[in-house]
């Protein structure tokens, strides 16, 4: 964390210009400075929020893993080797997270897994910003009956229990596959989106800038989504890496209980449920690997989301 | 921002306004709140020639910021109602206009610059872009040339360094820089029209003058007219040709700057010259206008300063309405002008020049 003198420090960026270049004319006796844009500067904010660096070195390991690790990697996440030992066999040099009592590679799972759930979480996010951000721009810049009609809609989603709908849509439209179970979290987690666009476009559509904007013949349309848009982006984008964690841990928790990726994939969640009943045997590391990689996952997420809102509050200005 | 006003029927322009830029009449902007309606601009009438320059003066709550709104149409209707009234600019009535039409006229036709330079511009974007972005509005030119324009404005309004400039936030800029940029892009489409609203009130006193030493000498070197708000007699003294003293949302004064500030023919007027503090006045306690301003919903019967006013007498009850003195430019709302009403305008006479003499020293 920032100590808070480190956030006060006054700091100026000298353009890095090669020596000898000639920073202005002559008689300019200016220092030229750098001009960084909203996010060159929450970058650097950014950077010095050492937790979220931390989430953001775990969370891209992740995804490499995701995306390199079942193409190198010598085993099949869903053949089953034959040679069945009851059991299992635990970390081993060849098997590093163990394997599970079919004989399959419990560290082959997770990185498998690691497709599917990152793409569960990252993609349902993505839904949801998409959703979220139209809608609350909507009823937040044109209001009136717009503003009415599109909030009792979100009054709608957040009066039903989330769970239940969840459960019922993935067992009814889901069928197991990857796909509609992405659609189901983006299309049920973007009302909080919704609400945080429309509370800010409330209050930056008074903003003087709006005013001048229109004063200078923008349109209606060209204001909202050029001019304010803009300005929601920071908060926007930190509630949705907190929509992405949990989402992934929805997947975990949906698959867990069988209503969401068909057994025969490999997910997070999947692996969690194969080894439900093997925790008695003392096979730890059945659930041990898949759970941490959910923990960590998600933790990182968080993190990240930490920094970024340090990092893009304009009253923060490092 | 939607829900603008319906187009009433159109109107033929009227005969009068023949040279005339800018012609508003009997303009009545109303606001509708839960206590009632204000009555914020009641009756304006103002008139402007291409290429001149017109203070628009008054205390806070006398309608001068409304009166500009409500010519760019930037109101939100409900809850602002023009109940009366006409706008013609360059042969139109504004209030005519489609949302359409008026999006041309604005930035284009009539430009404006607003009080608060910190928060006019938009943070997130360089203000070369914002600028580009106004020219490329109303002008069909390439982003590149847009982008050369916004250089060439931005060193218009005397800022060094503009290929530079053009490429930083408003984070990195002044208050007076922030208010030359939205200068440099209200005048980057050539406005018949530039209407400044409290351009320096949130500067301070140093920069005040340079960014209204600027307007001035834009002014006359793009022959733009100039409509300039403001709360400051001090200001329209040095900057503007023609004054309009505002009070309770009507006009209560036009006419040269010099002949309204050196021979005030309304009380208001003289009560406001009076109230500045001068040499003479050293020592002594200030002068103010007795009285405050009358409650938006309960406005006085008549005129709308006889209960502040010190020449009041029984023929105020009845509101008065603009009249010449001399020609059609120099206007007072008040019956001390009405031609009858010779001994009291004397006795009126002999008051005010006694103190602006005190003023003008």
């Amino acid at each position: 964390m920032d100590t808070p003198g480190d956030r006060n420090q006054a700091s100026i960026v000298v353009a890095q210009l090669p020596i000898g270049e000639a920073v202005s004319g002559p008689g300019d006796i200016e220092v030229a400075l750098e001009s960084l844009n909203q996010w060159q500067l929450a970058w650097r904010r950014f950077r010095r929020h050492k937790l979220a660096m931390v989430g953001l070195v775990i969370f891209s390991a992740m995804i490499l893993l995701a995306i390199f690790g079942p193409i190198v990697n010598p085993f099949d996440p869903l053949k089953i080797p034959g040679a069945i030992k009851p059991g299992g066999d635990p970390p081993s040099a060849a098997h590093w997270f163990g394997t599970d009592d079919t004989g399959r590679d419990v560290f082959t799972m997770v990185m498998n897994g690691a497709r599917i759930s990152v793409a569960v979480g990252g993609l349902s996010m993505m839904i949801a910003g998409f959703v979220g951000v139209i809608v609350g721009a909507l009823a937040g810049y044109v209001g009136g009956w717009a503003d009415n009609l599109l909030m009792r809609v979100v009054d709608v989603f957040f009066a039903v229990p989330f769970l239940f709908v969840i459960l019922v849509a993935a067992r009814f439209f889901g069928q197991g596959e990857v796909i509609p179970l992405i659609l189901i979290f983006g299309l049920l987690s973007w009302p909080l989106i919704a609400r945080l666009v429309r509370a800010m476009f409330l209050s930056l559509r008074e903003q003087e800038f709006v005013q001048a904007a229109t004063a200078a013949g923008v349109s209606d349309l060209r204001i909202a989504f050029r001019h304010i848009l803009p300005n929601t982006l920071g908060p926007v984008i930190v509630s949705m890496t907190l929509i992405m964690a949990s989402n992934i841990v929805l997947e975990a928790f949906v698959s867990f209980l069988n209503f969401g990726i068909r057994q025969d994939q490999t997910s997070w969640g999947n692996a969690l449920s194969n080894a439900q009943n093997s925790l008695i045997l003392g096979n730890w590391w059945w659930a041990f690997f898949p759970g941490m990689a959910i923990a960590l996952t998600v933790i990182a997420i968080n993190f990240i989301g930490d920094g970024l809102r340090d990092a893009l509050d304009p009253h923060s200005r490092a | 921002m939607l829900n603008r006003r319906p187009a009433p029927v159109r109107q033929q322009p009227p005969q009068s306004s023949d040279g005339l830029l800018l012609d508003v009449r009997n303009l009545k902007t109303y606001f509708h709140v839960m206590d009632g309606v204000v009555k914020a601009v009641d009756g304006v009438d103002l008139r402007l020639a291409p290429g001149s320059t017109l203070g628009i003066v008054g205390e806070s709550g006398s309608g001068k910021s409304v009166t500009a709104l409500t010519m760019m149409r930037l109101l939100e209707m409900p809850p602002a109602e023009v109940a009366d009234g006409e706008i013609w600019f360059d042969g139109r009535d504004l209030l005519t206009l489609t949302d359409e039409e008026m999006r041309g006229v604005r930035g284009n036709d009539i430009a404006m610059i607003f009080q608060e330079p910190m928060t006019s511009l938009n943070p997130v974007f360089t203000v070369g872009f914002q600028i580009a972005e106004a020219v490329r509005q109303h002008q069909h030119v390439s982003k590149k040339e847009a982008w050369n324009r916004a250089i060439e404005a931005v060193r218009l309004v005397g800022m060094s360094a503009p290929e530079r400039r053009v490429k930083q936030y408003p984070h990195e800029l002044s208050g007076g820089m922030r208010q030359r940029v939205m200068i440099a892009m209200a005048l980057s489409s050539n406005p018949k029209l530039l209407i400044a609203d409290e351009p320096t009130t949130a500067l301070d006193v140093t920069i005040q003058a340079q960014i209204l030493e600027l307007i001035r000498d834009l002014q006359q070197r793009t022959d733009t007219a100039l409509m300039l708000i403001t709360h400051d007699l001090s200001v329209v003294a040095e900057t503007v040709q023609h004054i309009a003293v505002m009070y309770a949302g009507r006009v209560v004064e036009a006419g040269k700057v010099d002949d309204v500030l050196l021979s005030p023919q309304h009380p208001y007027t003289q009560g406001l010259l009076n109230s500045i503090p001068g040499d003479k006045k050293r020592g002594k306690e200030l002068s103010a206008i007795k009285g405050v301003v009358p409650n938006p919903f309960r406005m006085p019967v008549g005129c709308k300063f006889q209960p502040r006013c010190p020449f009041q007498w029984s023929r105020c009850e009845e509101e008065p309405g603009l009249i010449e003195i001399g020609g059609p430019e120099r206007r007072s709302r008040c019956w001390l002008q009405a031609p009858e009403e010779t001994a009291r305008r004397e006795a009126y006479e002999e008051a005010a020049m006694a103190t602006v003499a005190d003023v003008v020293g």
